[in-house]
C-alpha cells in the first residue's frame, strides 16, 4: 500500500521482505504439501454434498429474525450516513477524518476475518440491502395494485457488475492519486449508493446483492469458507469449504476472481523493484506525449493494475486449457468455471498475508477516529488521543503469519479443486490427471504470493 | 492407500517439514555465540582503558546524513536499516525551508538552510517506516526521503 503511503498517509509502519530462507523452505513446503495432498486426499467427492444442520437451540433462530435484522441494517445504514457525513463536511487530511479509515480498512479489510469466521456478516449490516428492503415495503404497501416485478437478471451479465464495481474501488485506492481524501470517498460512496439503488429497482434487491453489488458479492465469497450460513430465518453449521463447493459459477466470476488476486499482487509489486523501476519511466513516456505528470502518474498505475490482472486471468485460464487437454469432453471455459471456487482460498491468502499488519496497525486509528471523526478536535468518547501501538507484533513473528497464511490458503485451494475433480469426472484417472494443471497453476499462483513477501519494500 | 499409510505419510511429510524449518532458520545459537564470545574481550578492553585513566566513550551511533538540494533528495531516497533496540540517529540538511516527518514513530522535525533537522530516537518498533517531507508532498512531489527498516534484533 506504497501508494496510500505517499498520497498523504494512511500508512505508519509497513512490512520487512521476509528472509531468503524462509520463502525458500515455505516454497518447499508448498511442494510437499502438494504431492502428499494428491497422495492422501478423499477418493470419494465430500465437499459437494450439503451438511447444513441448524444451531442447536433458539439461537440459531435469534441470530436471523426480523429485529435482529432490522438493527443491524439500521446500523449499517447509520456507518454509511456517517462516512458520508465525515467525509464532506471534515478535515481534509485522510488521516484524521474517520472516512477513509472506516472505508478502506475497518470495511474493506476488517469485514474479510470476519466473513471468513462468521459467515455472511456483511449481509445482515449491509446499508444499501437494507434501504432497498425497507423501500420495497413502504412501496408496496402504498401502491394498490402491488410493484411490478423486477426485470430478469441477464444470464451473461453473471458476476461481471460486481468484477466492475470491485475494479472501480480498486482503482480509486490504488491508482487515484487523492483516492484516500475523505471528500473523494463521500462522493464516491454516494455514486456507488446511486447505482447500486438504480440497479436494485430494475433487477430487484435480493438478485442485485447476490449477483451484482460488489461488496456484497466480494465477502459472500469470503464468507463461504465459514462453517455459518443463514437459510431463511436459521443459523445453521456446515462443513468449512462447503459453501465454496454450492458457489454456482458463471459469467464473470473468473474475471471477479482475478480482479481480487490481481489487485493485490500489482499493490504488492508496486513495492518492489520489479514496479519501481519501470514505473518513473512508464510515466516520463506519458508525460512526454502531453499529459500532466498527475495524469501520468494515474495512467501509469491503471496499466500497471490491469496488467496485473490480466496475467492472473491468463495463467488460470492456461491451466483450464492444459486440464481440457486430458480429455474429459469439457470445454476450457466450463472448465475455469467449473475451479473457479478454488481460487477463492488463494484470493485469501493474498489478502491476508499482504493487509494482515495494515488491518492491525491501521485499525487502531478507529478509536481516536471515533471520538473525533471529523477532525476538529472533539472527542466524544474520550478517546481522541489514543495512539497506533506499532510494536504490537513483531517482525518475525509477522512473517511466519504470512507465509502460514499463504501455505493455508494453497491446502484449502487444493482440497476444492481436488474434490471437485472427482465429482466433475466420471473415470478417477482422468480426474487426477485433470488436477496436475490445476496443481501447477495453484503452485503457480502460491510461489508468485510468497515472492512478492519477500520483495515487499525491498 | 490406506487410512494408516495416509496418517503415515502426512505424519513424515510434517516430520520433513519440521525438520528443514529447523535447518534452514538461522539459530539463535549461532547470533548470540559471537557475542558472548566478544563480550569478555570488550571488558577486557574496557578495564584496560580504564585503567589507561580514559574512560572509553560509550559506542555512539552512526549518523545517516541526507541532503536536499532543490526539493531533490541527493542521490535519492536513502534506505537505512537498523535492529530493534538501536538508537538511530538521522541528520537532513536542505537548502530550504522544510517539515520532515517519520511515519509510524510520528517524529515531525523542521529544517532549514543552516539548521538541518535532527532525529534521534530508539527502534523499538520493527518494520519498515517512510521518512518524508512535507513540503515536497504539499508541492506534488514524491515525498520519499529514505526508507527505513528496523529489524528483529
Amino acid at each position: 500500500m506504497t501508494f496510500l503511503a505517499h498520497a498523504g498517509g494512511l500508512l505508519g509502519r509497513s512490512d520487512l521482505p521476509i528472509p531468503e530462507w524462509l520463502f525458500g523452505w515455505a516454497a518447499a513446503m508448498v511442494l510437499v504439501i502438494s504431492f502428499v495432498a494428491l497422495a492422501v486426499l478423499w477418493p470419494e467427492p465430500k465437499l459437494e454434498r450439503d451438511s447444513w444442520r441448524p444451531l442447536p437451540g433458539a439461537i440459531g433462530r435469534l441470530l436471523a429474525s426480523r429485529p435482529v435484522e432490522i438493527l443491524c441494517g439500521a446500523i449499517g445504514v447509520a456507518l454509511l450516513a456517517v462516512v458520508v457525513y465525515t467525509g464532506l463536511r471534515g478535515t481534509q487530511s485522510p488521516a484524521a477524518n474517520f472516512a477513509p479509515t472506516f472505508v478502506f480498512v475497518i470495511f474493506w479489510l476488517g469485514l474479510v476475518p470476519l466473513s471468513v469466521l462468521f459467515g455472511d456478516v456483511f449481509r445482515a449490516f449491509n446499508p444499501w440491502r437494507a434501504i432497498g428492503r425497507a423501500v420495497g415495503w413502504v412501496a408496496g404497501k402504498a401502491a394498490r395494485s402491488g410493484l411490478p416485478a423486477p426485470l430478469a437478471y441477464p444470464e451473461r451479465l453473471g458476476h461481471w457488475p460486481a468484477a466492475a464495481g470491485l475494479f472501480a474501488f480498486v482503482a480509486l485506492e490504488l491508482v487515484r492519486s487523492n483516492g484516500d481524501k475523505p471528500e473523494t470517498v463521500a462522493i464516491a460512496a454516494l455514486v456507488y449508493s446511486a447505482l447500486t439503488f438504480i440497479a436494485m429497482a430494475l433487477y430487484g434487491v435480493e438478485t442485485w446483492i447476490a449477483r451484482g453489488e460488489a461488496f456484497s458479492v466480494y465477502f459472500n465469497l469470503f464468507s463461504r469458507i465459514a462453517p455459518f450460513e443463514t437459510r431463511g430465518r436459521v443459523v445453521g453449521l456446515r462443513r468449512p469449504l462447503a459453501g465454496l463447493a454450492a458457489l454456482k459459477a458463471g459469467a464473470g466470476t473468473v474475471p471477479l476472481l482475478a480482479v481480487m488476486i490481481g489487485s493485490v499482487t500489482f499493490d504488492g509489486a508496486s513495492e518492489a523493484p520489479i514496479w519501481t523501476g519501470i514505473a518513473p519511466d512508464i510515466a516520463r513516456f506519458f508525460e512526454d506525449v502531453g499529459l500532466s505528470p498527475q495524469a501520468a502518474f494515474e495512467l501509469t498505475f491503471l496499466l500497471g493494475l490491469t496488467a496485473a490482472i490480466l496475467l492472473v486471468y491468463g495463467f488460470y485460464r492456461l491451466g483450464a486449457v492444459g486440464a481440457k487437454s486430458v480429455g474429459g469432453g469439457f470445454s476450457a471455459e466450463q472448465l475455469s468455471r467449473a475451479f473457479a471456487h478454488s481460487l477463492v482460498p488463494i484470493a485469501l491468502a493474498y489478502v491476508a498475508a499482504h493487509y494482515f499488519t495494515y488491518l492491525l496497525f491501521r485499525g487502531q486509528a478507529i478509536v481516536f477516529l471515533a471520538s473525533d471523526p471529523l477532525g476538529d478536535g472533539s472527542n466524544l468518547f474520550g478517546t481522541s488521543t489514543s495512539q497506533i501501538d506499532y510494536s504490537l507484533i513483531g517482525a518475525t513473528a509477522t512473517w511466519y503469519w504470512q507465509v502460514g497464511f499463504v501455505v493455508a490458503g494453497h491446502v484449502a485451494g487444493l482440497t476444492l479443486a481436488h474434490d471437485r475433480a472427482l465429482a466433475l469426472y466420471d473415470d478417477a484417472k482422468l480426474a487426477v490427471r485433470s488436477q496436475y494443471w490445476m496443481l501447477a497453476v495453484m503452485v503457480g499462483f502460491t510461489s508468485l504470493a510468497l515472492w512478492l513477501l519477500s520483495q515487499a519494500n525491498t | 492407500m490406506s487410512t494408516s499409510g495416509r496418517i503415515a505419510l502426512v505424519v513424515a511429510a510434517l516430520a520433513v517439514a519440521v525438520a528443514a524449518f529447523l535447518i534452514a532458520r538461522p539459530g539463535d545459537d549461532e547470533d548470540s555465540k559471537p557475542a558472548a564470545e566478544t563480550a569478555p574481550a570488550q571488558t577486557e578492553a574496557q578495564t584496560e582503558t580504564e585503567t589507561a585513566a580514559e574512560a572509553a566513550p560509550p559506542p555512539r551511533p552512526e549518523v545517516t546524513r541526507i541532503r536536499i538540494e532543490g526539493g531533490q533528495v541527493a542521490g535519492g531516497p536513502k534506505t537505512i536499516e537498523a535492529q530493534q533496540g538501536d538508537t538511530v540517529r538521522i541528520v537532513v540538511s536542505s537548502d530550504a525551508p522544510d517539515e520532515l516527518h517519520l511515519h509510524g514513530y510520528d517524529i515531525t522535525r523542521e529544517a532549514g538552510p543552516g539548521r538541518p533537522a535532527r532525529f534521534r530516537f530508539k527502534a523499538n518498533a520493527e518494520g519498515a517506516f517512510e521518512l518524508e517531507s512535507h513540503t515536497a508532498e504539499d508541492a506534488g512531489n514524491d515525498p520519499l526521503v529514505a526508507r527505513l527498516l528496523i529489524g528483529p534484533s
